[in-house]
């Protein structure tokens, strides 16, 4: 499963791709360490929000992976509601995937970075949000 | 003679250029659904008070002759936009020629300051294949913007614009400009924010460039 992704795009199946890589979770680590109080965030109607007007996009309106642009992404977007999956995930891992993107976690690539879009404070009500979703915690 | 009466007519008013511009938009109603006019609150349709630094006076004048779909899932702010392309959306009004070219003239008169300046110099291959990349892997462009790959076919995401034409519709700086500055043209899109270097930024606004239809196999 991890071997496709590493050798395939986003959109398509094609072999040919140039040496370059994008950043590894180290380096973007280096280029911003901080990682907030994640247990105090609170999930408000705001967060509520912005999962709707930029998640939902790929994730769905309820969470479930089935956003308009699901069926065009080689690798699905996770379904939140699935709590045997997020149960295996911490609460930084889901922080870093949405703070720099699915590739920075090891997963796929078609999970863009919302760092420079949405706060540290909003990001860490996300994932305390997908928790509900799931109506789980890391295990 | 109908350039004079505005003339004329905005002249004796001391009306803002932007407003004495709102001739056949006006007339046509365009003001109804976009934003032609900085001051505008409320719109339905894509922002066109900057049309005249955003699109090809070509492509502009054909999409108002037979229109085209852009954005398969509808405008972001519409209230299906979440439930994905419905069957039954209304095609965009469409214009005899002559229309068109006045239409046309007048959304080109509608311009912004730009902060970049792109060449019109096509990346190397060696570029493209880098850019290429980081379309779909660093930033995931792919994930919501149709594009094409490279043999040639449609690929990608529809909650965003296509891309596909991207090249035949869009000016090269005004790409440039989105990717860095997107606050200047949009309140709240639904597309994330990047930080490209300016080296990254004028390679992607020319790798935009290079995708046009022409190019579907
Ligand atoms: C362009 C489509 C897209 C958008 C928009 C998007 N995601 Fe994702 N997301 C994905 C995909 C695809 C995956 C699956 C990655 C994988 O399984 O390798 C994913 C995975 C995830 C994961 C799980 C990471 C893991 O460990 O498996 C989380 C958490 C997540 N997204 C949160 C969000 C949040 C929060 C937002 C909104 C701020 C968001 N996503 C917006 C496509 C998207
Ligand atoms: C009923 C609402 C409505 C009216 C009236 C309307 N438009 Fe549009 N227009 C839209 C929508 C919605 C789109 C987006 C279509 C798409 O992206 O697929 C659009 C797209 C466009 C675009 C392409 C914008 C882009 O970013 O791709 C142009 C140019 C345009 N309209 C010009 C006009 C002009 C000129 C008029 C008046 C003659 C007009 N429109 C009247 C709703 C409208």
């Amino acid at each position: 499963m991890l071997l496709t992704i590493l050798v395939t795009g986003c959109g398509e199946n094609e072999q040919a791709r140039p040496a370059i890589k994008p950043p590894t979770q180290q380096e973007v680590k280096q280029a911003s360490p901080l990682v907030p109080q994640q247990k105090l965030a609170q999930v408000t109607e705001n967060t509520r929000q912005t999962y709707q007007w930029y998640c939902a996009q790929c994730h769905g309106m309820k969470g479930k992976g089935d956003g308009i642009n699901a069926k065009f992404l080689t690798v699905p977007p996770r379904n939140h509601t699935k709590a045997e999956y997020l149960e295996t995930r911490t609460d930084e891992q889901l922080f870093e995937a949405i703070k720099f993107g699915g590739l920075s976690v090891g997963r796929a690539p078609c999970m863009p970075a919302w760092g420079h879009t949405l706060n540290e404070d909003a990001i860490a009500s996300l994932v305390q949000y997908i928790r509900e979703l799931c109506q789980c915690e890391a295990l | 003679m109908k350039n004079l009466a505005i003339f004329i007519f905005s002249g004796f008013f001391f009306l803002p250029s932007t407003l004495a511009n709102a001739g056949v938009l006006k007339d046509k109603n365009c003001g109804s659904c976009h934003r032609l006019n900085a001051t505008e609150k409320s719109f339905t349709g894509p922002d066109l008070h900057y049309a005249g630094s955003k699109f090809q006076p070509e492509w502009l004048s054909a999409f108002l002759k037979r229109g085209e779909v852009i954005r398969p899932a509808g405008f972001i702010t519409d209230p299906g936009f979440l439930k994905g392309p419905s069957e039954n959306r209304p095609p965009h009004p469409s214009f005899p020629e002559e229309e068109a070219h006045a239409l046309t003239e007048e959304l080109m008169s509608l311009k912004i300051p730009r902060q970049t300046s792109v060449t019109s110099e096509p990346l190397s291959k060696g570029q493209r294949a880098k850019i290429k990349y980081q379309f779909e892997r660093t930033f995931s462009c792919i994930s919501c913007h149709q594009s094409l790959n490279l043999a040639g076919k449609v690929r990608g995401g529809i909650s965003g614009p296509s891309l596909v034409n991207a090249g035949n519709r869009l000016q090269a700086d005004w790409v440039a400009d989105w990717l860095n500055t997107p606050e200047t043209y949009t309140s709240k899109g639904r597309m994330p924010r990047y930080k490209m270097d300016p080296a990254t930024l004028i390679q992607f606004a020319r790798f935009v460039m290079m995708l046009k239809k022409e190019n579907i196999k």
